[in-house]
């Protein structure tokens, strides 16, 4: 007869198998992280027949915004420091233009990291080698089965646009991309 | 491959990102056209083998409507071409 006793003075922290998957595995960002931004500033912008060379050289000509290409005559212009508002009524004096607030319309996150390409390679079909997606450049591009406007904004570094009603799917959908890279997601700083 | 369209305003895309929207090559007949005329446009198609003209909208890129032509039993792609540069050039009209 043998009598085991536990050592009652140890105490465990309970913690519920699955509290990583509610409150997230990882609260700091890894060198690979997902950004959201909160609230930036999205205008559609389109050029009248015979305005595009002047539209959008009067687009690159503001300050404190970036300028998306959407396709022929039409882009999206982000800025981060001026209010949908104001900047609606600068690019509104522009001849030949059609502006739209879509800041409360869209989403916009931000994905970096070493292996940022391996990552959105399992979630669109384009070929985003320097040679052919160079830093600086955006297109309109299905991410994740969705249509969305890409940007690189910096060699391992990546902005993507998409609608706001679609914005948990293709969260959900690069989070699951980078899991390799143990990819961290919150919201960002700016 | 037919799989790999370059869209002359995106580049090189899948094709999940464009939708096929038929035949390019009828043309739309005037308004007072006859009955006749209509009912070709609109129901009589061909069910051609080789080197079709089919028209492509970029629906997850840049949204225009594209004219590739492209043989679809080899699925070799010859052009794709703006639609409204081969209505302006009039040359989507050959049948
Ligand atoms: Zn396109």
């Amino acid at each position: 007869m043998c009598e085991v006793t536990l050592p009652m003075t140890l105490s465990f922290a309970h913690r519920h198998v699955l509290e990583d998957h509610i409150v997230g595995f990882e609260t700091r960002p890894n060198p690979h992280h997902l950004a959201v931004v909160r609230r930036p500033t999205i205008l559609c912008v389109l050029a009248h027949a015979g305005f595009e060379g002047g539209v959008k050289a009067a687009l690159h000509a503001l300050e404190g915004v970036c300028v998306r290409i959407c396709g022929p005559a039409e882009w999206l212009v982000v800025s981060h420091s001026v209010g949908p508002e104001a900047l609606l009524r600068l690019v509104r004096e522009i001849e030949g233009v059609s502006a739209f607030d879509h800041s409360d319309g869209r989403v916009l996150m931000r994905i970096a990291g070493p292996n940022v390409r391996s990552i959105l390679a399992k979630c669109l079909a384009v070929d985003l080698h320097r040679d052919s997606f160079a830093p600086g450049a955006s297109a309109n591009i299905l991410i994740a089965h969705v249509a969305g406007n890409l940007a690189r904004i910096g060699e391992d570094a990546f902005e993507i646009i998409v609608p706001r009603s679609y914005a948990g799917t293709v969260f959900e959908e690069v989070k699951e991309m980078g899991r390799e890279f143990a990819l961290t997601a919150g919201f960002s700083e700016d | 491959m037919a799989s790999l369209i370059t869209c002359p305003h995106c580049g090189v895309r899948p094709k999940e990102e464009f939708s096929i929207r038929g035949d390019a090559v009828p043309v739309r007949p005037a308004p007072n056209a006859g009955a006749e005329a209509w009912y070709a446009y609109v129901y009589v198609r061909d069910n051609p083998k080789g080197r079709i003209q089919e028209y492509w909208h970029h629906a997850a890129g840049c949204r225009r409507w594209l004219v590739v032509e492209r043989d679809n039993v080899t699925h070799e792609v010859f052009s794709v071409r703006d639609a409204a540069d081969v209505a302006r050039s009039g040359s989507g009209e050959a049948a």
